[in-house]
This record gives C-alpha cells, sequence and structure tokens, in this order.
C-alpha cells in the first residue's frame, strides 16, 4: 500500500477549549512523597495478600512442600560444611563450627533471596503492573514480606540445629536481640531490592551480574572462616566489619551462639546502614513511580 | 459534514482530557540497513543485538475531551491507535507527550488486564480487587457476583495458568467489572467468550454503564458503536479523521472500509482526506475557573 500518512490535510479549525484542568487528576502521576506512603499504607491488604498467597503458590510443585523452605539452607549448609570445614578447614580455631557455618549461611540466605526476589519484583508482575494502578512500591514490599514470613520455619530450624547439634547451647535472653535484627534487616533487604528493581526495570542485564554480586558478598561476609585471619591487616579488617551482611550475622552469632551482648557499635552501624539504605531505596523507586508502566 | 451538531468542546463538566496526547514506540526492526555498515559498525553489532530500532508513531498528537454521562465510541481500522489510546486514558501506558487528566482513575475493562498465573482464580479475584483499591470486606461480599459473572464455577480453585484463553479473559472481565468505576473503558470485551458469557457479560456492561460516569468503548462491531454511544471517535493511522454523531461517523467508517474492501484505496484516501479536511479539532487551554472570562462558559 502506497499511503502517505503525512499528506492527511490539515483539520478545517482548530479550537481552543478553556478547561479547569486543576479540578482533574493527571492518570498516572506520582503523588508526593508522603502522599505515596499513605498511599503505600492504604493499599497494605494488597501487600500482604500478595505475600501470603504467593507462599502458598511457590512450593506447592514439589512432593516435600514448604520442608524445601528448610531442607534448602539445611543442603546448603552441609555443603559448606565439607567443603570449608572438613576439606579446607577453614574451620580452625573457630568454637562450635557447625552453628557458626549454620547461622552464616541461613542469615546470608535470607538476605540474598529477598534481594533477589525483591529485585525482580517489578519486572515478574508487569501483568498486574500494567492492570492496575496501585502504588508500586507495594510489589517489592509485598515480595519482601513473602519473603520474610517464608523465612520463619527457617530461623526456627536455625535456632533448633543450635540447641540440639553438639556442642549445644543454652538458650539466654539474648536470642530475643535476634529479633531487632530481623527487623533491620528486613529494612535493609527492602531498600536494597527498591534500588535494583529500579535498576533492572530501566537496565534488564543487570539481572546477569546480581546472582555474582550476592556471591561476592556472601565471600566477603565470613560465612565460613573468621575474621580472625585478618587480625594483622587492620584496613581489610575494617572494611569487613562495615559490611552490614557481616554485621548481621555478627550480632546473630554474638547473641544466640556465643551468649555474647553484641556491641553497642554493630547495633549502631546496622540500624545506620538499615535505615539509609531504606529511605534512600524508597525515595530513588518512587522517583521512577510513573515509568514502570512502560516496562 | 453535519457533525456540527455536536460540535466537540464546550464542556461542561469534563470527566476525561486527552491534552495533546501522542504515543512513538522504539521498536527492534529486522529489517537490513540499506547502507552497507562501515566495518566498526559490522564489528560492534556483533555485540549489540538490536542496532535497527525503528520509531512507530502509534498515536499522533491529539486532543480529546468527553463529559461526564457521555458514552464515546472509538473506531479505526488495526493498527490505528484505538487501543494505544485506551491504554493511555486508563494509564496502562505513558504518553510520550502530553497528558490524559481524569476525574478518577479510569478502570479498563479488557482482556489484557493479566494477573498472576501461578495463583488460583479466587484469590486472583482477591489480589485485582485489592489492587483495584477495594476493600477485603468488599471483595469478599462480591465474590459470588465475580465469580457468576466469570462463569468459571468449581474452575476457580484451579491455578490461572491452567486456564483457557477464554476463561481467563472472563475472570478479568469480571474481575474488573466488580469496580463500580466512574470512568470506564471498554476495549472489545464483549467479543471474547462464547456465546452464554456474552449475555452475562452485556447485562453487568449494562448495568455499569448506566452508573458510571462517562464510558470509552473500542469495539469493532459498529451495531454495538452504534447501540452503545452517543459519540464516536475515528481514528486512522493514530490520526482522528472523525468526531461526531454515531450514526454519521459508522456510515463514513463503513464506506472507507469498503473502497478498501475493494481494492480502492485512492478513493478511500480521498473519503479520508476529505473527511479530516472538515474536521474541527479542539485545543485544550488550562484556564483554571476563577481566571475564565463568562463569555465563554456556556
Amino acid at each position: 500500500m502506497t499511503e502517505a500518512v503525512g499528506q492527511l490535510p490539515q483539520p478545517a479549525a482548530v479550537h481552543d477549549v478553556p478547561v479547569d484542568l486543576s479540578k482533574l487528576k493527571r492518570v498516572g502521576a506520582r503523588p508526593k512523597f508522603l502522599d505515596y506512603l499513605v498511599q503505600l499504607w492504604d493499599f497494605r491488604q494488597f501487600t500482604y495478600y500478595d505475600a501470603r498467597a504467593r507462599i502458598q503458590s511457590g512450593t506447592r510443585r514439589d512432593k516435600l512442600g514448604s520442608a524445601w523452605l528448610i531442607l534448602n539452607p539445611i543442603f546448603n549448609g552441609l555443603t559448606y560444611f565439607l567443603v570449608f570445614g572438613l576439606l579446607l578447614n577453614t574451620s580452625k580455631g573457630i568454637p562450635n563450627f557447625i552453628g557458626y557455618l549454620v547461622i552464616g549461611v541461613f542469615m546470608y540466605q535470607i538476605t540474598s533471596g529477598a534481594i533477589m526476589s525483591g529485585a525482580r519484583s517489578m519486572q515478574q508482575n508487569k501483568a498486574l503492573v500494567q492492570g492496575f494502578s496501585f502504588p508500586r512500591a507495594a510489589l517489592p514490599i509485598g515480595v519482601n514480606l513473602r519473603e520474610f514470613l517464608g523465612n520463619v520455619p527457617m530461623i526456627i530450624a536455625m535456632l533448633l540445629i543450635v540447641l540440639v547439634v553438639p556442642p549445644a547451647e543454652p538458650i539466654t535472653w539474648r536470642w530475643l536481640l535476634l529479633l531487632p535484627v530481623l527487623a533491620l534487616q528486613f529494612a535493609f533487604n527492602l531498600g536494597v531490592g527498591l534500588i535494583l528493581a529500579r535498576m533492572i526495570s530501566k537496565v534488564n542485564d543487570i539481572t546477569h551480574l546480581l546472582p555474582f554480586f550476592l556471591r561476592l558478598v556472601m565471600y566477603l561476609s565470613a560465612v565460613f572462616y573468621s575474621l580472625d585471619r585478618f587480625k594483622d591487616h587492620p584496613t581489610i579488617l575494617k572494611v569487613m566489619e562495615a559490611n552490614p551482611m557481616f554485621i548481621i550475622i555478627d550480632i546473630t552469632r554474638d547473641a544466640v551462639l556465643y551468649g555474647v551482648t553484641p556491641s553497642l557499635m554493630s547495633w549502631a552501624m546496622l540500624t545506620a546502614w538499615a535505615s539509609i539504605v531504606l529511605v534512600v531505596g524508597m525515595v530513588f523507586f518512587w522517583r521512577a513511580e510513573e515509568s514502570y508502566v512502560r516496562g | 459534514m453535519s457533525g456540527d451538531s455536536t460540535v466537540p468542546g464546550t464542556p461542561s463538566d469534563p470527566c476525561v482530557v486527552a491534552e495533546n496526547v501522542a504515543m512513538k514506540y522504539k521498536v527492534i526492526s529486522t529489517e537490513e540497513q540499506s547502507k552497507p555498515p562501515s566495518l566498526h559498525r559490522k564489528f560492534l553489532r556483533r555485540f549489540k543485538p538490536n542496532p535497527n530500532t525503528v520509531t512507530v508513531n502509534a498515536l499522533n498528537e491529539l486532543s480529546l475531551i468527553v463529559r461526564r454521562g457521555e458514552s464515546v465510541g472509538v473506531i479505526g481500522r488495526n493498527g490505528s491507535g484505538k487501543s494505544t489510546l485506551m491504554k493511555l486514558i486508563s494509564g496502562q501506558a505513558r504518553p510520550t507527550s502530553g497528558a490524559i487528566h481524569a476525574t478518577s482513575t479510569p478502570i479498563m475493562l479488557g482482556v489484557n488486564a493479566a494477573l498472576v498465573p501461578e495463583l488460583a482464580g479466587d484469590q486472583n479475584v482477591i489480589l485485582g480487587g485489592l489492587a483495584m483499591g477495594l476493600a477485603m470486606e468488599e471483595i469478599e461480599a462480591r465474590f459470588d457476583e465475580i465469580v457468576e459473572v466469570s462463569g468459571l464455577e468449581k474452575s476457580i480453585h484451579l491455578p490461572m495458568k491452567s486456564y483457557s484463553s477464554g476463561m481467563g479473559a472472563r475472570l478479568r472481565f469480571a474481575i474488573a467489572a466488580c469496580g463500580n468505576p466512574e470512568i470506564l473503558l471498554v476495549d472489545e470485551a464483549l467479543n471474547t467468550g462464547d456465546a452464554q458469557f456474552a449475555a452475562r457479560s452485556k447485562r453487568r456492561m449494562d448495568e455499569l454503564r448506566e452508573k458510571a460516569g462517562c464510558v470509552l468503548l473500542v469495539s469493532h462491531s459498529l451495531t454495538t458503536i452504534k447501540d452503545m454511544t452517543g459519540r464516536v471517535v475515528w481514528l486512522d493511522k493514530g490520526d482522528l479523521i472523525m468526531d461526531g454523531e454515531p450514526k454519521e461517523v459508522t456510515k463514513r467508517y463503513m464506506e472507507f472500509t469498503k473502497l478498501l474492501a475493494k481494492g480502492n484505496n485512492d478513493s478511500a484516501f480521498a473519503l479520508r482526506a476529505e473527511l479530516r479536511s472538515s474536521l474541527e479539532m479542539v485545543n485544550v487551554v488550562n484556564a483554571p475557573e476563577s481566571s475564565r472570562s463568562p463569555q465563554v462558559v456556556r
């Protein structure tokens, strides 16, 4: 067909029509930040339902069902125990290496799982985003909530292993400190997830880099070795100790495994990390609110 | 042209205002570039998988004012920008330029409001309802009604990925239809599903239309358009061709498509050009009520 679209004649007339646009809302407009937070709160039922419904469907295809939520980190822990504990013997000088390793692996998996799903939440729910207009941050939040709820059995399993596997550790009041750690960890994971979710919605290639980045974090977080190896390198030690993942694992080990009250410094650092990352993540994500629909 | 009785404009109570909206897509074309690429381009191309992007003008700049109580039909050939316009109004896509203003969030009743395939139908009903901003109690109260409209019966408890495309479309329609929206957009929703569902959805649509503040309807069925709307907009290749009485616009549109079907392209495009040149377009000027001179308001 040889149609020249450009040859369409000009319309007969163009009438200027005054309209009071201030009475209308622009469709898909990004609300102010505080209004956005209020909107998110209004959509809390959606967020919560989204999280709940997907936990149940996540393992429905497996014969062992939800047991995989616990089996997965246990097998992971076993693998690391074989390689690092027995073969490479990185356990030197670490008291209760199994407990040490289990806490490291489990706590790391909580963060890596949450960051991974948070980062992919926009891209994987494109249909939902294009179908309905809700505050988009409800999706990463819902995904993090789902991860958190799904991790509850895993955390219980972690505590049981520490209690049962010799050398068995006693329960102290410090076990309660696990709750603030998990809360701060949640905030941190969500913040990172929000930042990555926006980046991935623009540049999908980042999904390919994410596993490497997460693995690097694991190797740097003293999951299966002790930071004592760097005691002669104060700079490296400082950097390693500032790593939020390490702080999370370290505080948990102190409180649950070694019966030591974690230092105020660690708490301050972790609180700073979690709150800064969460605020930056929320603002960063919100600023692109109108663009997620484009996909 | 006798469309003067409905001169677009003089909006007493605008519900949806499209202000100079245009939509362009950048897509990848497999077509080879005519110029032979230079050596370093050839080298670069190995790393960039999509060197040949083409801009598609899905919708050229246009303004549209829909008043409260109006039902507007949108017609046009495939690729005319009908669905693009609906997507822009519903917020499913953001215009490349211009803006859509509306009194409340328009709800699209379509077949492409996809949900979460892993979840069961009933879970999708709740999730979709919550995503539209309904409260849990409201959804529970109307759950049976939604399932009835969808006609899924027992299948509502199966994962949505096990549904046939017709079943999925029916469920999506039922969910979207439970919102009682003020601004309702309908994109071919009546054309999916079997006869039984068509009757049920038509009934639900009529109810919604009565309640809604204004309705925009895209359909290839000119009968549907004539039955249901009081004003029709004809788009072609992203341009507005006509805007007026349903009878008049559909008649001209039929003439146009008949000419095309006969292979009589030249006279078809002559007709289109003639109609376009007698079109009266609107240009939206933002004028806050207080500063507007009283003569302009009718």
